[in-house]
C-alpha cells in the first residue's frame, strides 16, 4: 500500500468493475456490443461487398451461402447493409452523445451552480424539454439542416439533452453544499475551476449511467426518422429504412424485415443492459 | 392548490408560445419548400402544369407574399380562437377539422395502450416483486426489458410478421374493423407495459422493507391481505407519476405505429407534413401535441397531489 491515494482510485473502480462482473447478462451485452463495434469497423473492409453493389442476378434472395442473410430488393447484400445500418447508429449514438453531454454539462451545470434566478429560467427550459415528445424537433431539425449522418446526429444531440442536463443539475446541488466546495471557494478557486475541477468529477457515476441510457434512444430515434422517410439519404442504409422497405415485401421475402428488426432489436436491448448493469454496479444499493 | 393550478396553466401557456415560434423559426430557416418538393416528389406542379399567375395565386391565398411575422401573428391570433386554416396539402380543408378527424383516432390508440399497459403491467410487477428473484421474476423482467427498450416499429413488424404472416391469425394492414386494432394496440403498449412492470415491482420491494409492513405480518395479516391491502395501495400511488412521461412517448409512438400500419391518424398526418413541408399543418400538429403532453403532465400532478397528501403539501408550499 505504497501509493495510498491511487490505490484507492483502483480500489474504487476495481469495486464497480467487480459488482458489474456479478451482473452475467449485463457482461454478456457488453461483449456482445463489443463484437458488434469489431463488425462494423471490419466486415465493411473485409467483405467482398459494398452496400452500393447491385446484383440484377441476385433480387431478393433468401439467405444462402454466397449471401448469408439473403439480398434486398436491389440484390444488395443484407449483411453487408446491417453492417452500415449498424456503423451508422454507433455513430449517432457515440455523436448524439457526445452533444447532450456538451449541453447537458454547461446547463445543467451553471444552473445547479449558481441557482437564484438563472436556474428559475433554466428549469423551466429543462423541463418543457424533458416532457416534449422531442422527436418532433428532431423531423423539423433535419428539415433545416439536411439528411447526411453529421447532421442527424446533431438533430438528435440538441433535442435530447434534457434528462442528462436535469442529472446534472440535481447532482450539482447536492455536491456544492460538500465541504471540500467550501475548501475550494476558501482557498480562491474561480467558479470554472470549482464547477469543473471540484464538482463535475463527483458525478461521474451518474453522468456516465445516463449517457449509456441516451445512446439506445439516440439508435431509436435515428432509426425512426429513416422510418418515417426523413433519415440519412439512401443509398445509406439505415434500420428504420430497411424495416420501411421490408415490410413491403413481408409476405413473400420475410428475411429482407426480420433480419433489419431483430438485429436492431438485439443491439438497443444490449445497450440498455449494460445501462442497467453500469447503474447497479455504481449504486448497489438499489438492488434489492 | 387552484393557485398552483393556475400557475401552472401560465406556464403552459408560455411554453406554448415558445414552441410555437421556435418552430416558425426552424421551418422558415429550413430550405426549400412545399411546391419545390411537390415538384420533385409527386412531380406534380411543374412549370409546365402551374402558370406564373396560378403559384403567384397561391403564395397570396397562404400569405406567402407577405413577411414572415405577420404570418406568424395571424398564425398566433388564430391558434388562440382553435382555427389553423387550410394546409398546404389540403387546401378545401380547415386544419382543425383535420385533427378533430384524426386525433381521436390516435388518442384512442393511445389510451387502449395505456389501460393495456396498467392491466398487463400492475400483475406482473407484483408477481416479480412476490416472487423476487426467483425464476419467474427473472422471466418477468427479462420480458419488460425487451417491452421496454426494444422500439415499438420493431415488435410491430416481428409481431405482424408471427401473428399476422406465419399464423394467419390478424390482419397485417387495413382499418376500420376492431381487429385492425390489436396488433397497433399491443405492439404500442409493449413499451409502456414494460415500465409500468417494472415501476410496480420496484415500489413494491421497496414497500415490503418497510417497517409497517413488517407489523402487518407480525401481527398475522396473511399473504393477501399484507401484499394487496398494506403494501399495494401505498406503491400504486407513485405509478400515477410514469402515465406523463407514458403519454409523451405514446404521441412519438403512434406516429411511427400508424405510419407502418397505415392507421389515419394525427401522427401519419404529421409525419406525412414534415416530409412534405406542409408547414401550416406542422405548426397545427406540434402546438397540439405540446398542449396535450403537458396538460396531461398537469393532470398527472392534480391526480398524485389528490392521492397523496404529502405531495400536495409540498406542491402549494412551491407554487404558493
Amino acid at each position: 500500500m505504497g501509493k495510498k491515494t491511487s490505490g484507492r482510485m483502483h480500489s474504487r473502480t476495481m469495486m464497480i468493475l467487480a459488482q458489474y462482473f456479478t451482473n452475467k447478462m449485463a457482461v454478456f451485452c457488453a461483449s456482445l456490443i463489443a463484437v458488434l463495434i469489431l463488425m462494423a469497423i471490419f466486415f465493411p473492409i473485409l467483405s467482398p461487398y459494398h452496400y452500393t453493389d447491385v446484383d440484377y442476378t441476385a433480387l431478393y434472395a433468401k439467405p444462402s451461402a454466397e449471401h448469408i442473410l439473403g439480398c434486398d430488393a436491389a440484390g444488395r447484400d443484407m449483411l453487408m447493409l446491417l453492417c452500415y445500418s449498424l456503423r451508422n447508429a454507433l455513430i449517432v449514438g457515440a455523436g448524439a452523445g457526445a452533444v447532450q453531454l456538451v449541453i447537458g454539462l454547461v446547463l445543467g451545470g451553471v444552473s445547479g451552480y449558481f441557482g437564484g434566478r438563472i436556474d428559475n429560467v433554466l428549469s423551466r427550459v429543462i423541463d418543457i424539454m424533458y416532457g416534449f415528445p422531442t422527436f418532433l424537433f428532431n423531423l423539423i431539425l433535419v428539415l433545416l439542416l439536411g439528411r447526411s449522418l453529421f447532421t442527424i446526429l446533431l438533430a438528435i444531440g440538441l433535442t435530447s439533452w434534457a434528462p442528462m442536463a436535469r442529472l446534472v443539475r440535481s447532482q450539482v446541488i447536492t455536491v456544492k453544499q460538500s465541504d471540500y466546495v467550501e475548501a475550494g471557494r476558501a482557498l480562491g478557486a474561480s467558479n470554472a475551476r470549482i464547477l469543473f475541477h471540484y464538482i463535475l468529477p463527483n458525478c461521474l457515476g451518474p453522468i456516465v449511467i445516463c449517457l449509456t441510457q441516451g445512446i439506445p434512444a439516440a439508435m431509436f430515434a435515428e432509426s425512426g426518422m429513416s422510418l418515417i422517410g426523413l433519415g440519412i439519404l439512401p443509398p445509406m442504409p439505415s434500420w428504420g429504412g430497411l424495416i420501411t422497405t421490408g415490410q413491403q415485401f413481408i409476405l413473400y421475402y420475410p428475411h429482407m424485415i426480420l433480419f433489419p428488426a431483430l438485429s436492431f432489436g438485439i443491439t438497443v436491448l444490449a445497450f440498455s443492459y449494460v445501462g442497467d448493469g453500469l447503474r447497479d454496479a455504481f449504486d448497489p444499493r438499489q438492488i434489492h | 392548490m387552484l393557485r398552483y393550478i393556475a400557475k401552472r396553466l401560465a406556464y403552459i401557456f408560455l411554453a406554448v408560445l415558445v414552441i410555437s415560434a421556435i418552430t416558425f423559426a426552424l421551418l422558415q430557416l429550413a430550405p426549400g419548400n412545399y411546391l419545390e418538393t411537390q415538384r420533385l416528389l409527386e412531380k406534380t406542379m411543374t412549370d409546365a402544369t402551374v402558370s406564373a399567375q396560378m403559384k403567384e395565386a397561391w403564395e397570396k391565398f397562404y400569405d406567402l407574399d407577405k413577411p414572415a411575422v405577420y404570418r406568424y401573428g395571424k398564425f398566433l391570433v388564430n391558434a388562440v380562437q382553435g382555427k389553423f386554416g387550410p394546409s398546404y396539402k389540403y387546401p378545401t380543408q380547415n386544419i382543425e377539422d383535420i385533427i378533430g378527424r384524426t386525433l381521436p383516432i390516435s388518442a384512442r390508440l393511445a389510451l387502449m395502450a395505456i389501460t393495456v399497459a396498467l392491466a398487463v403491467g400492475i400483475p406482473l410487477g407484483i408477481v416479480a416483486a412476490v416472487k423476487q428473484n426467483r425464476i419467474l421474476d427473472r422471466i418477468v423482467m427479462l420480458v419488460s426489458m425487451i417491452g421496454s427498450s426494444v422500439p415499438a416499429y420493431v415488435t410491430a413488424v416481428l409481431l405482424s410478421w408471427a401473428l399476422g404472416v406465419a399464423l394467419h391469425l390478424l390482419p397485417v394492414i387495413g382499418w376500420g374493423d376492431a381487429v385492425n386494432y390489436v396488433l397497433p394496440v399491443i405492439s404500442l403498449s409493449l413499451g409502456p407495459v414494460g415500465t409500468v412492470t417494472k415501476y410496480t415491482r420496484t415500489t413494491l420491494v421497496e414497500t415490503f422493507h418497510q417497517e409497517y409492513i413488517r407489523v402487518a405480518r407480525a401481527k398475522g395479516g396473511n399473504f393477501f391481505q399484507v401484499t394487496f391491502k398494506h403494501a399495494l395501495r401505498n406503491s400504486l400511488i407513485p405509478l400515477v407519476t410514469v402515465i406523463g412521461p407514458m403519454v409523451a412517448s405514446l404521441t412519438v409512438g403512434t406516429v411511427f405505429v400508424e405510419n407502418m400500419f397505415a392507421i389515419p391518424g394525427l401522427g401519419q398526418y404529421y409525419a406525412s407534413a414534415a416530409i412534405n413541408r406542409d408547414y401550416p399543418m406542422v405548426m397545427a400538429t406540434t402546438v397540439v401535441f405540446a398542449l396535450l403532453v403537458m396538460g396531461m403532465n398537469l393532470l398527472v400532478d392534480i391526480l398524485h397531489a389528490m392521492l397523496d397528501p404529502r405531495v400536495k403539501k409540498s406542491l402549494t408550499q412551491k407554487g404558493g
